[in-house]
Order: structure tokens, then sequence, then C-alpha cells
């Protein structure tokens, strides 16, 4: 299955849900041009939900890489959540598991978003 | 080279496309993919039945049976290219031998699925057998032995997931799993860069590669048709900047204004044992180390 993408929105963290490939090709130009798109819009917090990739190559991986890189540049973060199988193996390979902070709870991957101290009540 | 199909040879408006019985799931998923598309179907209950309906009618795509043998179904193909040269032509099967595969991009199939295989994976190829306007002249076999296949690849994305789709069909039990993917995931990253920096995916430009068994090793060899380059001045390319920082090159690539990459070789060089270049930089060779086998216990 081709790369799919759905965006939501957590207060003002900005969630992409993806399904299917994220390689080289449409795929990774569909990923690249949401990536940008987003970026030009102002979105400072990004977090993406791997959880139903099925194949990551070194194209979807730098699509990652450079839109962490242009946040980290302007005060925001990318952060991701749930990568399985394949796509863990293939962001250890290349140490992005170290790099890009990933979470396994999308509760929690909002909550790190949120300054120290925050709390939803206050 | 063999002769260039035309675009007259593209699917008719009117796109059918010959099953072979393959049972259950397999048959409910190449009907409903193909009926998406607004194919016509026509089924066939074996290879006899097939050969004797491809000898009379015009199909643009052929899917055989998995119950057949590997080799049944290249023979089949053979004899349906001799009247029919530019059908596609997808095996499915259970039943293979290791030179199956050779045979088949020898013949010219459009692709190889051995069991077992993901559905949806099959589901992509004949998706892109659908969409291929020229394709058989893209992947032709030089030599070939179980040990030594030599082979050109058309510089274009479609023809490279063919030709990673042959390789996922090699089935050597000597050869575990999770190290043949490594190598397939590899030598993609390699012949991807090597269509797009050395061919500029232009599909006149072909890239020569070479796949070596040895007892002890998988060797593969790409060549492009390209200048070459230095690794020593790839500061836009990960493999080329700190190795401690891996975005140092994507703030490079976005100075110069450049798409993201630059992951590639990286990758590629973290999947095998050794990842040698050429002096020029246009031809590199990949080693993966396999494990001995195991010495019986005396």
């Amino acid at each position: 299955m081709g790369l799919q993408i759905s965006i939501r929105e957590s207060g003002d963290v900005t969630i992409l849900d993806l399904y299917g490939k994220a390689i080289i090709g449409v795929d990774s130009d569909l990923l690249i041009g949401h990536l940008n798109k987003l970026l030009a819009s102002g979105v400072l917090k990004l977090l993406l939900n791997l959880a139903d990739v099925t194949q990551l190559d070194s194209s979807g991986i730098s699509a990652i890489v450079g839109t962490s890189a242009s946040l980290r540049r302007q005060g925001g973060s990318l952060k991701l959540l749930c990568p399985r199988g394949r796509v863990r193996a293939v962001l250890r390979v290349v140490r992005l598991l170290e790099t890009i902070p990933t979470f396994e709870d999308e509760t929690q991957a909002l909550a790190s978003f949120r300054p120290r101290g925050y709390s939803a009540t206050s | 080279m063999t002769t260039p199909c035309s675009s007259a040879v593209g699917p008719a408006p009117n796109k059918t496309a010959l099953l072979v019985t393959s049972g259950g799931d397999v048959d409910e998923l190449l009907a409903s993919v193909l009926a998406g598309e607004g194919w016509i179907l026509q089924r066939a209950a074996d290879n006899q039945h097939a050969l004797a309906r491809a000898t009379k009618e015009q199909f643009d795509l052929i899917v055989t049976g998995r119950k057949a043998l590997g080799p049944e179904d290249v023979e089949l193909f053979r004899k349906i290219r001799s009247s029919r040269p530019h059908v596609r032509l997808i095996i499915l099967t259970d039943k293979f031998t290791p030179g199956d595969v050779i045979s088949a991009m020898r013949e010219g199939a459009f692709s190889y699925f051995s069991a077992p295989f993901e559905a949806s994976e099959l589901a992509e190829m004949v998706r892109e057998a659908m969409a291929e306007p020229c394709w058989d002249d893209g992947i032709e076999v030089l030599s070939g032995t179980p040990e030594w296949v030599s082979l050109t690849a058309r510089c274009d994305l479609a023809t490279a997931d063919r030709l990673v789709q042959f390789l996922h069909g090699v089935r050597d039990p000597s050869i575990p799993e999770a190290e043949k993917e490594q190598v397939i995931f590899a030598f993609k990253e390699i012949l991807i860069n090597a269509m797009e920096h050395g061919g500029h995916f232009d599909p006149s430009q072909h890239v020569e590669i070479s796949f070596i068994r040895a007892r002890r090793a998988i060797t593969c060899r790409v060549k492009d048709p390209g200048k070459g380059f230095s690794l020593e001045e790839l500061r836009h390319a990960a493999v080329g900047s700190s190795p401690d920082d891996l975005f140092s090159h994507a703030r490079v690539r976005d100075e110069q204004v450049m798409r993201p990459g630059g992951l590639g070789i990286l990758l590629a060089k973290k999947l095998v044992d050794e990842l040698i270049y050429n002096e020029k930089g246009n031809e590199v060779i990949l080693v993966k180390n396999l494990n001995p086998p195991k010495s019986p216990i005396t």
C-alpha cells in the first residue's frame, strides 16, 4: 500500500498518522510535501505516528531528519510514536532512536511537548 | 539490450488479465486489485489451459497460479512469449528450485513471488505491472549461474522495484532470512543512488549489476553510467559528515536548497560488512559475510 497520511491536532501539537510505505518515489514525495506545508504554516510541535508504517527507507528517514533539523532551528521539535518491526530496526541502524525522542504511548508523547511543571489543570 | 518496446504495446483501453487459479485469498486479492482498476478478468484452471487461451487471445497481464512448479511457469512464459512478446507475466509459486529466479528474469517475466510472500507486495507489483507503459527491456540477464549473476537494469524506480522483488524471490536455505533482507535493503539503497545520481533516472541509461554467492559471503557489484564522486566531498550526505551528528548533513542540504536525502550510503554501509568504492566513485561492491556452517560434533 502506498503512503497515506492523516493529520490531527492535540492542543498545539500536530499529529501525522502515517499508513503504508514511506519509501523513495511518490510516497516520500507525499511525506515531504505534507511536512513542508506544515513547516510553512508555522507548526513547531510535530508528532509522527509510525505505528502503521510498513516500510521506511533512506528517503523516508531523510524526510524525518530534514524536518526535525528545521524545527530545531526554529525552537520546535519533532517526535516519533510507535515505530514497529522493520521500521524500528532501520531507525535503530542509523541511530535515529537515540537522536529523536521516541514514544510507545501517545499520551506520554503529547505530555513530553509540554513545558516542565505544566499541568493540564493549572 | 533487447529491442525496446514501443508505446503501442501498452495495455489497450480494455485491459484484460488472465489469472491462473491459485485458490483462496490470492485469487480474491488479485480479482479485487484488477477489478478496482477497471480490468477485465479471465481465468484459467491451470497452465495448459492458460497457454491455450493466451495463444488465441490477447492478454495484457498473466498471473500464474501458485500450485504449479516454478520451472513449469517459466516454461509457460517462454511458450507464450514466442507469440506474445510483450505480455506481462507475474509468476507465483509455492514450489520452486534455486535457479527459477534467474530463468524468470532471463525470460523477461515482470515479477516473481515464491512462497511465503506478502499479499500487499503482490498487490503493489500487480499495480506496477498495470501502470508501467514500457517494461520489457528493463532487466537483461547477461550471464547467470546460481553462484554468479550479471545483468543490466534500466535507470527507473519501477525497474528497481522489479529487481528487488526478484531478489526477495530467491530462497536459499543456507542464507539466513535476516541477513538476506539486510543485503537486499543495502543493495536497493545503492541501486537507487546509482540510478539517481549516476543515471539521473534516465530510462535510456542502464546500471551494471553482479551478484556473487561465495561460500561464506554474498557480494553485489553496482556500476552506474555517471562520472562518479568522492566520498570525502559529500558534506551533504550523512556518510561524509560528522558520525556523531546525524543532522549536520541536513543543515548543509538545507543551506544548498537540496531536498531531504543523503542517508542511503550510510544506511547501506551499516547493513553490510564492507562497502568498497572504486577510484572514480561510479562503481561499488557490497560484501556481506555469512557465518560459516556449523561443523558436525565429532
